[in-house]
Order: C-alpha cells, then structure tokens, then sequence
C-alpha cells in the first residue's frame, strides 16, 4: 500500500527518462496518480487508530540492523498529502520549454519519492538514507536549472544538508550504540533507558542537524540563496515540503525519542524559537528582491514550529501540524506568484518593480493572488494561517507566555515586510523600467490560484488538517498530562 | 418560522460577502460585455435582502430574551473553539442599521463612482466591507470579534488603497494597516491570554470568568490594555489615530462607512468586552485619559484642517473619544446613544460632502464658497448632519449629551465639561466649514456648479430625512426618557454650547471677506494643521527604530553570520592547500613525521594509562 507511493513515482522516473513521447504530460499523469494514491489512504486511514498504519516491514540488510519499514500515521499522514499536491503543482507550473526536460521531470519524481520516503520510514537508518536521497535530485535542479549563481547556491545547499544529514546520522548509530540495539527501527523506549547527559548529546546533534535544515538561526544562510538561485517550482518545493522534513524529524525524533532531554531543553529552545522568528522578520524588511523577503519570511515561520515543539502539548503539537502545512501552502502560493512576476518582468527587485495591479498592462489576477498570500501569511483570519497562528500562541501562552508574546511581534512584522512588498511592487502606477508586460495566462494562474483556494477553505475547516493527526498525537504525548487547558494558569503570575 | 428565523440569522453577514464572491467575473474581467455595473446592481441587491432578512429578524427578537446560536469550528486535542452569535434587540438593530447605511452608500456610491472603470472591485470591497461589520454587530465571541476586526482592517487597507496608483493613497493604505494592526495585534494577545486562562471566548464565558477569577491585579491591567488596544487604532483614538485622515484619501463612499460604522464597530466590541475592563480600574483611567485627549486634540486639529473631508474625519476620533470616556466611566447608555447619534449623522454628511467634492473635483476649503444657492439638496442635508451632530434640540446628538448628563454628574462632572467643549468646538468647526463651503462668494471652482444628479441626491435626502425623524422613531420604540426628566438647566447648557460655537463661527467665516483660517499665532497653528506632528514623531521613533534594526540586522547577517561561515570554508581551502606541500616525495621527511607522529601518541598512551 504504502510502496506504491515510492515505486509510483520512481517508476515514473524511469519512464519520463527513456519512453519516448511527451516528457511534460507523462510526469503530470504520474503526480496525478500519486495525488489519486493519496487521495485513496487518506480513505482509507483508519482516523480512530493512533498508532502506524499501513505497515509494512522486511529485512533488508540484516548485518547493518537496517529494515525496509514503512508506516504512516497521524504525523506524517498530512505531510505526505502536501507533498503530492505540491509535487503536482511544480510539474504544472514548470516551464513548458524547459531545457532537457526528461532529466528535469525525473528529478522532480525522483525527489518526490525521496522526500515521501522520509515521512513514512519507520527505520532511522531507512530514514536517514531517504534524507539524503532527496539531497542529490534537488541538489541538480538547483545547479542545472537555477539562476546566475547557482553553482555557488546549490553547493551551499549540498555542504549545510550533507553536513545536517552527518549529524543525524551520527544520533542514529549512537543512540543505536548507547541503547545497545541492534537494528534502527523506531523505538521511542530506546532512549529512556540513557542517562541524561547522553540524552541531551544525541538530542543536540539532532537538533543541530534538523536546525540547518529548517533553517533555524544561524544556520538558515544557505536558504535565501538556494531560493534565489531556484527555479520557481523548485522553491515551491523547497519552501513547501524540503522544509517541513526538519520540523517533521523534529517532532517525530527529537520530541518522539529524547521526551525527557527535550522537556528540560525546552526553554532554551523557545529561546533559540524568538531569535529565530523575530531574526527573519527583520531581515525580511530589509530585503529588496521579492524572493529573498518570502524566503526570510520562511525562516521567520518556521521558528513558530520550534515554539510549539518546545511546548510540548497534544495541542501545540496540533498546532505545529497545522501551520506546517499552512506554511507549505501559503509559500507555495507566494513563490508561485513571485515566479510569475519574474517571468513576465525579469526583475524581482521590488525597488524597480511598481504598480503590477494596473489592469491592462500589469497583472491584476497574480496581485490580488499575492495580496491574498501575504494577508495568510500575516494571519488574516479566514485562512489557514490565522488558524495556525492562533493555535500555535494559544497552545504556548500556558506553558511560555513572555516568549510567546515576543513571538507575536513577529506576526506584527510579517505584515510590515508584506505591506512594503505590496506597496512598492503592486501598487503606484508601473514604472518605466517595467512596461508593456506580457499578458498573463491563465494556465499560470491556476496552480496559485488552486493553492489560495485550499488556504480559504482550511481556514473555514481547519479540521479538515486536525482530524488526521489528533489521535497519533494524543497518544504520543500520552504521559505529560494535558496542559493546553487548564482554567487558571499557575506560570502566568506576573506579580509586580 | 420563528425558529427558522433565528437559525438563519447567522445568513444577514453572509449576504455581503455573497455579494463580494459574486461580483468576482467581473472584477477579473472575465465578463467585460456588460461593464461593471451588473456587478454593482448584485451587490445592491445583496444588501436590501440582508436589510429584509434583517428587519424580519428584528420584529421576531424585538422585546423577547436575546438568542443564541452556537457553532463548532474547531475541536482540537482539548479545546473548543465555537463561533457565537447573539441575536438580541440591540444586536440585530445594530445589524439592520449597518445593512441600511451600507445600503444608502452603496447607492450613493452607484452615483459617485459612476465613472470608475474599478466599479466591480470597489462593490466587491463593500461588500465584504459591510459583511464584517454587520457580523461584528451580532457576533457573541471574542474569536469572531478579534477574526472580523482583522478583516475590517483588511478591507480598509483594500479600501483606502482603491486608487492605488496613486502615492498618497499607496502612503494611506500602508499607515491605515499597520496602525490598526498594531493595535490588532496587541489585541490578539489579549485574545489568546483569555483564552487560555479562562478556557473559552464567549463573552457570557468571559463575564462569568470575571467574577470567579483570581488573577492578579498586574495581569488583569494587562489584559485590560491588550483588550482596548484594538479598539483604539480600529476608532482611531490617540496614538494610532493617525490612518483615519490619512484614510480620507480612498474614495468617499466607503469614508461613509468608515466614518460612522466601522468605527462605531470597534467601540461596539470595546462595550463588548468592558466587563473584563472593570477588573482594572487603571484600564478604566486609562480609557478616559485617551478619550479625553482624543476628543480635545482632534476637535483642535479639525478646526486647522483645511481639506473638507479632514475637517470632519477628525471629529469622528474626537466623537469617538467620548465614547471611550463613557465606557471608562462605565456609562454605556451614553456610548451607544452617540453612537447611533453619531454613525447617522456622520454619514450623512459625508454624503454632502461626497456631492460637493465630485461637483466641483476640489477637497480644498479655501477653494470653495458660494454652493448654498446652486446645491440646496446638499445644502441641506449638510445642515440637518450638522445639527443632529452637535445636540439640537430635539435631534440625536441632543439626546446623547442629556443622557451624558445623568451618568457623569455626580462621579464625573469634569465629563460634562468635555462633552460641552466638544460639542461647542465641533459646532465652531462645522460652522466655519458651512461658511466657507457654502456661504461667500464663489469662486472659479464653484461657479457653475450643478446640483448632483438623483443617484446621489436620492440616498442623501433620504438620510436627510431620516436624521429628522429618527428621534421619532425612537420614542416610538420608548427609548427616549420623557421630556419631564430632562431639566432645563441640560438643555440650556447643551444649547449654549452650541450656540456659543455657531456665533463664534458664524462672526469669522460668514462675512464675505472671511480668511479661510488665521490662528493668532502661526505655530499653534502649524501645530493643529500637522496633527501635533504625530507623523513625524513616528517616523522618527518606531518607523526609523525598525528601518535601522533591519539594516543592523541585514548587515550582521552578511558580514558576521555568513563570514563565520565562509571563513570555514576558507580556512579548509587554505589549511589544505598548506598541507599539499607535505607531499614533497622526500622519505626522509616522510620518516621524520611518523616519526614524531608515533612519538606524540605514544606519549599520550603513556601519559593516560600510567
């Protein structure tokens, strides 16, 4: 069941590599068919169940301990959905004459069935191979398919991910080794047993490693640039899905393996969570290309996942669901749209672009699109990411209320950068620099306009995002007792 | 039918945004044969059906125990977020009065932005405009209050922005969204502190929750100021007064609106909420205070302004500081007197205001004079919104100020001294603005000035009407106290006020050769004419604090963060690149170094395990 969601789009590879005919349109029915795939587990999940689903599990190569084990449950479930649809979406809004198209698509399958792989392994070592899979195909898309600077960027990205995947890795085998196990399949027990110091060792190398891919301050230089550098499908990709491996390692192996390391590290990394949100949103204002705003706004959001790890309840972590797949789609849409204005104008420099929402020579659509995004991203209820915003400052108010409040000047910020965004490229009249654009089409539209459609609805039926991994989270949290809502708070005693 | 009634009561906001979602071909120019207008005629027609829907409701709720209608919208890992709503007389006479007003100057607007190729989006924006606000009349949970205000703020950047091509407006629509999102965003931790110490967002919750609680004091002061913030930058009350006359620059229709509903939309949550604001009574002073500055500052500034839609959107915050008085005082009835006073007569006239602008394609009223012959429908209609504001007697604004007398006169009589001063300055100030509008000799820009045509005149003499009759309707409903409780000493000194205000404007501008404005000295006057410099004080504390933080930032993160890095990178080139020349094909230096390799760790194995 859960194979064919990596074999779909391996295959898929294959066949766009070497069958003769339409390269495009092969790679489309093959995302299509991984979203129908899909579509049928998410009927299939079996909502009341907890625990992994759908497992499967083989020996794969019994001396190193490492199995083929696959499973999907509440955590992974919804992320595995984003990456279809997104995957579908890059394919779509590719350029249609893209240069040696047959590797281009492949790689994208490629990197779909890596990422995919990811989420679902339920073996570290099968887990950490899949990161590193998905390093090489986006590593070419970026080096072969990127802008003026590519080398440089997709080398950056290759060293930090290379260097985040050594660290990982390097927790696996000790946990394996301190643990005295012999193989690397998930076990959340496995750590209880080390002494504390231990503990935090292995957590640290995992949170070091999934902190640069996230990318959490300091190790979020690589990002911006890889953005930059990226074909518009790429970074829809990489903003919407490569990021959310970090947050998923995150909740999956920080908080699922180390409960106790990560309840004593926990303010310390809402700590690291401040720095990190309120970091992005200030270099996002400083930012002249429109691409680099949306990439630091990223750093800036994903810092909130770190906030609602860090408080560790079934509701922040609900919460921490939400808003990463809030924040796939809301990028997603943006970089989208940023890609449009790029290809019709040739800048992205909001310092030269201007008044892009003029009607007949601009490009109304794509504006009212990219107010749409900027206004979810900030949090304007009736989309998703107010929803997310909202959970993720409910659910860590209780536990961290000082750092929580500080984050909330970054919501505050989000929409300084945005407004600035707006303001200068969209509105006033259309510079001379940048005139007699090329009309829109509305095959461009789509893929964004179908990505503001889903942030509408789950932000009326958030849910619809909740439902799927309420229970898994419920039962993975299970000891510390419920948190989220008590009446009356003990902690948020601000006595003069 | 009863029950059907009420269980679709939630459907009179959904009208609007319908409208809005409807409007959408032809705002993407999908349906270009038709024009615009089909567009503008569905969302009129939205709007009487919400109006009718509205006023069946209100004969079902009128004189029966509020209803409430409760749905689920999310449950999550322990919490229950419900969206409620409650449909009391209050609320749903609160709705039926959006939907009309919003009705009135969406047909006014019909005429006024006849010529506008952006028709449709500007129907559109009013229409999820007027959503919002009528949602908020009705709404019974902080959640939904918090979500529409957020979506109020959003369609008035929208709004304001309208003629984006332009750089004032582009300035407009920037400032009118950060200061209401500044003040949206404290309000939001509010929200969310509430939430989680008192476990749900429905006001009856909250009220409850306010009796029983045990929090301390620093903490309820604390909520208590999260809660006004958002009221403040929504009712454009000092420090974040600033958007609402920046705000003048979008088109004047929807500055009707703005100017008497959304406004009176953030004080209705501030009345909403003002159980919780009495835990603290340093919220309360702190309520008065701002009110009190606001309704004095503004009322100075209006009267240095020389834009016609300035002179009278300052005298919204000033109005609008009153009623912050009043909830400070815990005085509510005078709050929502002079809102609905207020919201009538402010839009009306802006609709006169809205007819000269577009006769004569000038806001500057040292440009005008002379219209009260060419205009009498205008003319009008700006005397009756003139009267009904500033307590006449037997007009709104009389009622409002009678009722403040009852509720400051023994706690807070200084209130009343306010309350005389505003009314009295804002009479000057309207009087000055009839005078040189109106009265005088015309100039170039007003010589051949027409009468606006019937879709404009229309909704104003309507509304014109209206206000005359409103305090009619009123005791008709018994809300007016009868005549014997009110002593002649109120009317007096409410009437004086006036008058005194209308003599002293009536003696400088209705001479011919009136100066349009002459202060004694020329800084106060530059000083109320700046807005006692608010906007440069801003941009040269907050604006200037984050620009400079962000460079600061911008610049530590190319230099320091991205240096620490590439100075890795460096030091492996060039580490390497040292170490090649070891590869010299040399054995005896090859010799030498295991030599002292082996040597160095024998040591060390010695050393650690002697």
């Amino acid at each position: 069941m859960l194979s064919i969601l990596l074999v779909v789009p391996l295959i898929g590879a294959a066949l766009v590599a070497w069958w003769p005919g339409k390269t495009r349109s092969i790679a489309s029915t093959v995302a299509l068919a991984v979203i129908g795939w899909t579509v049928l587990l998410l009927t299939k999940f079996n909502l009341g169940e907890p625990g992994m689903q759908f497992v499967e599990d083989f020996t794969w190569i019994d001396s190193l301990g490492l199995s083929y084990k696959l499973g999907i449950d509440g955590l992974s479930l919804p992320l595995v959905a984003l990456n279809s649809l997104l995957t579908w979406v890059a394919i779509y809004s590719s350029d249609e004459k893209v240069d040696r198209p047959r590797l281009y698509y492949s790689l994208i399958l490629l990197l779909n069935a890596a990422v995919t792989g990811v989420f679902l392994a339920q073996d570290l070592l099968l887990f950490f191979i899949s990161y590193e899979l998905e390093l090489v195909p986006l590593y070419l898309l970026i080096a072969i398919w990127g802008g003026q600077k590519r080398a440089y960027a997709a080398t950056k990205f290759l060293i930090y991910t290379a260097l985040s995947g050594a660290l990982i890795l390097a927790a696996f085998l000790g946990l394996a080794w301190l643990g005295g196990s012999n193989s690397f399949t998930y076990n959340p027990a496995l750590a209880h047993a080390l002494p504390l110091n231990q503990q935090f060792l292995l957590l640290g190398a995992l949170l070091l490693g999934f902190g640069i891919k996230m990318p959490l301050f300091p190790f979020h230089t690589w990002l911006p640039d890889a953005h930059v550098e990226a074909s518009t499908p790429i970074s829809v990709l990489l903003a919407g899905v490569l990021l959310k491996l970090a947050t998923y390692g995150i909740l999956r192996f920080c908080v699922g393996l180390f409960p106790d390391a990560w309840q004593v590290a926990a303010p310390w990394l809402a700590g690291w969570a401040i720095i990190s949100v309120l970091y992005g949103a200030l270099m996002a204002i400083a930012q002249k290309d429109m691409k680099k705003m949306v990439a630091y706004s990223s750093v800036s959001h994903m810092g909130y996942i770190l906030l609602a790890a860090a408080a560790n309840t079934p509701l922040s972590f609900s919460a921490a669901m939400i808003q990463m797949v809030s924040h796939g789609l809301i990028s997603a849409a943006l970089f989208l749209s940023v890609g449009v204005v790029y290809q019709k104008a040739g800048t992205r420099d909001i310092t030269i672009l201007e008044g892009l929402l003029n009607p007949e020579r601009g490009m109304p659509v794509i504006g009212s699109l990219m107010i749409l995004g900027v206004m979810a991203s900030a949090g304007i209820p009736g989309m998703v990411g107010f929803v997310a915003e909202f959970l993720i400052f409910r659910s860590t108010f209780p536990i961290f209320p000082i750092p929580t409040l500080l984050c909330m000047i970054g919501t505050g910020l989000t929409a300084v950068y945005y407004l600035l965004l707006i303001n200068k490229a969209f509105f006033g009249r259309l510079s001379p620099q940048v005139q007699d654009l090329e009309a829109v089409t509305w095959r461009e539209r789509y893929p964004a306009m179908i990505l503001t459609g889903a942030i509408i609805l789950f932000g009326f039926v958030p849910g619809w995002i909740t439902r799927w991994s309420e229970p898994t989270i419920l039962a993975m949290l299970q000891p510390p007792a419920i948190v989220a809502t008590v009446a009356t708070i003990p902690t948020l005693d601000l006595q003069p | 039918m009863e029950h059907l009634l009420i269980n679709t009561g939630w459907w009179i906001p959904c009208y609007g945004f319908l409208g809005a979602l409807l409007t959408i071909p032809w705002v993407t120019r999908l349906v270009r044969r038709t024009g615009p207008r089909p567009a503008a005629y569905l969302n009129i027609l939205m709007t009487v059906l919400a109006f009718i829907h509205g006023s069946l409701l209100f004969r079902q709720v009128w004189d029966h125990t509020p209803y409430h209608l409760v749905f689920n919208w999310l449950t999550v890992a322990g919490l229950e977020l419900n969206l409620t709503f409650e449909l009391s007389s209050v609320s749903v006479a609160a709705m039926e009065s959006v939907t009309g007003l919003s009705l009135l100057a969406q047909l006014f607007a019909l005429g006024y932005m006849e010529k506008d190729w952006a028709l449709a989006r500007f129907f559109a924006l009013v229409g999820f405009f007027e959503g919002a606000m009528s949602a908020v009349a009705i709404s019974n949970s902080l959640l939904v209050s918090y979500g529409l205000l957020e979506l109020l703020t959003l369609s008035t950047y929208l709004l304001v922005g309208f003629w984006y091509a332009q750089p004032l407006v582009v300035k407009a629509a920037r400032d009118a969204f950060l200061t209401k999102r500044a003040g949206d965003i404290i309000l939001f931790a509010g929200v969310i502190a509430l939430s989680s110490m008192a476990g749900s967002l429905d006001f009856n919750d909250l009220y409850d929750w306010c009796e029983t609680t045990n929090i301390s004091m620093l903490t309820k002061t604390l909520i208590g100021l999260a809660l006004i913030a958002g009221p403040i930058g929504k009712c454009a009350q000092f420090p974040l007064h600033l958007w609402l006359d920046e705000a003048m620059e979008g088109p004047n229709p929807a500055s009707i609106l703005r100017n008497s509903v959304v406004v009176t939309g953030g004080a209705y949550i501030l009345i909403k909420v003002h159980p919780i604001l009495y835990l603290s009574p340093f919220v309360n002073d702190t309520l008065i205070v701002i009110g009190t500055v606001t309704a004095i500052g503004a009322t100075l500034v209006s009267i240095a302004q020389v834009d016609i839609k300035r002179t009278i959107s300052y005298s919204t915050s000033a109005y609008l500081g009153l009623v912050f008085i009043s909830v400070g005082a815990n005085w509510i009835s005078f709050a929502l007197f002079l809102l609905f006073a207020h919201a009538i007569a402010k839009a009306l006239l802006f609709m006169s205001v809205g007819c000269v602008i577009l006769t004569t394609n000038n806001q500057d009223v040292t440009e005008y004079g002379g219209l009260g012959k060419s205009m009498p429908a205008t003319t009008i209609a700006y005397i009756v919104g003139t009267l009904a504001m500033t307590g006449v007697f037997p007009l709104g604004g009389f009622w409002a100020f009678q009722d403040g007398f009852k509720g400051f006169w023994v706690e807070y009589p200084w209130v009343i001294g306010v309350i005389l001063l505003v009314n009295g300055l804002t009479t000057f100030n309207l009087t000055r603005v009839y005078g040189l509008v109106f009265l005088g000799k015309t100039q170039p820009k007003t010589r051949r000035a027409p009468e606006v045509p019937w879709p404009l005149a229309l909704p104003m003499v309507f509304l014109t009407v209206f206000t005359l009759i409103t305090p009619l309707i009123m005791s008709g409903f018994g809300l007016l106290p009868s005549l014997d409780d009110i002593s002649l000493f109120q009317i007096g000194s409410i009437s004086l006020s006036s008058l005194i205000g209308f003599a002293a404007g009536a003696l400088l501008y209705f001479n011919p050769d009136r100066q349009p404005m002459k202060f004694p000295v020329l800084k106060v006057q530059k000083l109320l004419e700046k807005d006692f410099y608010t906007e440069d004080f801003y941009n040269n504390t907050i604006v200037w604090a984050i620009s400079q933080l962000s460079r600061i930032i911008a610049w530590v993160d190319r230099y320091v963060v991205e240096g620490l890095v590439n100075s890795v990178g460096v030091a492996t080139i060039f580490g390497s690149e040292g170490l090649k020349y070891g590869t010299s094909g040399q054995v005896q230096s090859y010799f030498f170094t295991i030599t002292v390799g082996v040597g160095v760790l024998g040591l060390m194995v010695v050393w650690l395990f002697w």
